[in-house]
């Protein structure tokens, strides 16, 4: 179950369908309806309806389209064709070992989106590129990487150099590091499953909030109007749903010792765009190595009836030399279809948190009564199988 | 050096004004700021926009009950149920472990019509409730509870759509004025659809998993529950909330709480996050720990020393034993 997402498969299910019908109805995406600005009947601008990113674009622009911030349509459907022939997690290795059942959640559950219009999300700087950490935020993950790399060094996977053990070395000794803290507060995987704190966020189903671009799976989101207030729930991470309620009033956010997954959020309308101020976030939260720090502002502007942009400009200066922004454009999904997932049941259904658990536990209990290795020669934490090269990135 | 002294009175006079004036702003302004960006009505129909919570112990049990010493208690030197003590997993808590009193949210007679074989899981969950009440595994609420757990909710609402937003663990519901095709699987806060009569808003709430629990007391449904809540404005910041339980797998015939819900009125209020599923680990899952950190755990069963330290200095402590 290393590559397990969070909840049930009943969940895993909806969201399968939730995608196939995102596909089938994506031709509406890129008809040239003009600007007309739809309101509410109070006047605002209406951004209401269930929206998703109906295409995929990476985050970061990869360096052969360096100066090219649109794909070609001709790229994309070569794109297509090449992201659509990958095995991905299908790929099976040698029946009942370790790497093999890494794959076990299989292709299955991540649909092939079209290429999206865009080289990448990351629109300014203008190269579509992340901008350079600060030396103090390298340090810190510096001594966060190395950390995890003492934890796999006793592993095949680094005896067999593979790229997880990049920047470690294989040493048949167990670190001695296992025993220790990690360098701050674990939000990712780690090869030891001393408690709950050991395994990744979304393990505990604790999928961060902000900014949601939507993972391999996608994300929906409902907006709901009323005057002076907004509410937005997000269906993300298979049954990780969380909702935010928009203060409209102009009062300053909360205090500073008030802490949140996600964030505190304060809106105004700039004309006909929603514009989004979210500061406040939790320390236990991680974006790209950005915590407590985190400042957004979000640009929500509904371009025709069916395309609502999204602008985010994302600012912590401990972690980034400059602010960057992104962008990502949603689609109007159909509202009697209603083909979003409310319940938040991940923590009811999350068998992998225990599993994972019991199972270091069992093989701890193996290894003292000398029936099995010691669970530090083992890897709990890598995802061998289906990591290829992505076109696009 | 009087001129000096004087000065400053006076300056002290003028902050103090200024002061004074910003005061009076921040009362008499913000409900009034608050009032006018909340409309009375939405698309010719009572707007319920806002924050709410109810005020009451139906959390705790929605029946009728006196006040008791804890929700879990065990046999104390009577054999009275009256005369039961806290039991070992709640003492540490102290009286805030204590059940308040109610006169129940149950009209009629008071009673839940259960069918006897009902019943008699009803009063198994009671007596298992740290064990199988959902919310302290922080599982979704369902709904109705959802509606007068200890925690505020925010309605917003549109023309179409009506969000309710749950403090409690990112628990939703949209109920859906116009037409949309139901869920693809049971749910725990089930699907509503809502329709205007009149001034009331009537909703129909259907496709129930049968997991959720009523309130801390183990009253329970099946996944055949029915509801038909009805919200009337009663004041603009009280909200009549009624609704009734159909459910033939456990009751002889539908029944029917209602309650009136509070809209919270502090000018700062907001939804804060109560994201409760990482407060249940330890636990759910302090068993499974490598080394335990709250030491009470063996295999699969919590087993509860409570060791209380009296605080050097505590001046109540020193008096008695003295």
């Amino acid at each position: 179950m290393r590559n397990r997402f969070s909840g049930s498969m009943i969940s895993v299910a909806i969201a399968v369908l939730a995608i196939g019908v995102v596909v089938s109805v994506s031709t509406s995406a890129q008809a040239p309806v003009p600007a007309q600005v739809m309101k509410t009947p109070w006047g605002d601008a209406d951004l209401q309806g269930i929206w998703t990113d109906e295409t995929t674009t990476p985050l970061q622009r990869s360096p052969r389209y360096a100066n090219q911030e649109f794909f070609t349509e001709e790229q994309r459907t070569d794109l297509d064709k090449q992201r659509s022939e990958l095995l991905g997690r299908n790929k099976r290795v040698e029946r009942g070992t370790e790497l093999d059942v890494a794959g076990a959640y299989n292709a299955e559950f991540v649909s092939v989106k079209r290429t999206g219009l865009r080289t990448s999300m990351v629109v300014d700087p203008p190269h579509g590129r992340i901008p350079p950490r600060t030396p103090e935020a390298e340090k810190i993950m510096a001594a966060d990487r190395e950390y995890r790399l003492a934890l796999l060094q006793a592993t095949e996977t680094c005896k067999t150099k593979s790229v997880a053990c990049n920047g470690g070395k294989y040493d048949p000794k167990p670190s001695a590091r296992r025993a220790d803290l990690p360098p701050r507060y674990n939000t990712a995987r780690m090869n030891r499953f001393d408690g709950p704190e050991d395994g990744a966020l979304p393990d505990r189903c604790l999928t961060m909030g902000l900014p949601e671009f939507g993972a391999n799976a996608g994300s929906f989101r409902r907006i709901v109007q009323t005057p002076g207030a907004i509410s937005i729930f997000y269906d993300v991470g298979q049954g990780q749903g969380w909702q935010r309620n928009i203060v409209m009033d102009g009062r300053p956010h909360l205090p500073t010792g008030i802490r949140q997954w996600y964030g505190d959020s304060r809106g105004h309308w700039e004309g006909n765009t929603l514009v989004i101020d979210v500061t406040n976030f939790s320390p236990k939260t991680d974006f790209q190595g950005s915590r407590e720090n985190l400042h957004l502002v979000e640009r929500w502007t509904r371009t025709d009836a069916n395309t609502l942009e999204y602008e985010v400009t994302i600012e912590d200066p401990t972690v980034w030399t400059r602010p960057w922004t992104a962008k990502q454009e949603f689609t109007q999904q159909n509202g009697k279809e209603n083909r979003i997932y409310y319940e938040p049941r991940c923590n009811e259904g999350n068998y992998g948190l225990p599993g994972l658990m019991r199972g270091a536990r069992t093989e701890e209990a193996a290894f003292a009564e000398g029936k099995g290795p010691h669970p530090a020669t083992k890897d709990i934490a890598t995802d061998f199988v289906g990591v290829e090269d992505n076109p696009l990135e | 050096m009087r001129p000096p002294y004087v000065l400053s009175l006076v300056v002290v006079a003028m902050a103090a004004a200024a002061v004074g004036a910003v005061v009076t702003m921040s009362v008499t302004q913000s409900p009034v700021q608050a009032q006018a960006a909340r409309p009375a009505a939405i698309d010719g129909k009572p707007n319920f926009s806002g924050i709410w919570q109810a005020n009451n112990e139906a959390n705790w049990d929605l029946e009728a009950h006196a006040a008791r010493p804890a929700a879990v208690t065990q046999p104390g030197v009577y054999p009275y149920d009256y005369a039961r003590v806290p039991a070992a997993p709640v003492l540490a808590l102290g009286a805030a472990g204590a059940v308040p009193g109610s006169l129940g949210v149950v009209q009629g007679d008071g009673q839940i019509p259960y069918k006897p074989e009902a019943l008699a899981i009803k009063q198994q969950n009671a007596a298992n409730w740290i064990d199988r009440d959902p919310e302290l595994k922080c599982y979704l609420p369902g709904t109705p509870r959802a509606m007068y757990m200890p925690h505020p909710f925010q309605i917003t609402q549109s023309t179409n759509k009506i969000h309710l937003a749950f403090a409690y663990s990112n628990t939703a519901r949209t109920i859906h004025l116009d037409e949309v095709e139901g869920p693809p699987d049971n749910t725990w806060m089930g699907h509503s659809v809502g329709r205007w009569e009149g001034e009331t808003l009537v909703v129909d709430v259907t496709n129930f998993n049968d997991r959720a629990w009523f309130d801390r007391a183990g009253n329970f449904h099946s996944d055949a529950l029915h509801l038909t809540e009805r919200y009337t404005m009663m004041s603009p910041d009280v909200l009549w909330y009624e609704v009734t339980i159909e459910d033939p797998n456990v009751y002889t015939r539908p029944w029917t709480i209602a309650m009136p819900l509070y809209r919270r009125m502090e000018p700062n209020m907001q939804l804060l996050e109560f994201r409760c599923n990482e407060f249940a680990e330890e636990f759910m899952y302090g068993n499974l720990r490598k080394e335990q950190l709250v030491k009470r755990w063996e295999g699969e069963t919590m087993t509860i020393d409570i060791t209380r330290k009296v605080p050097p200095g505590d001046a109540f402590y020193d008096y008695y034993s003295k």
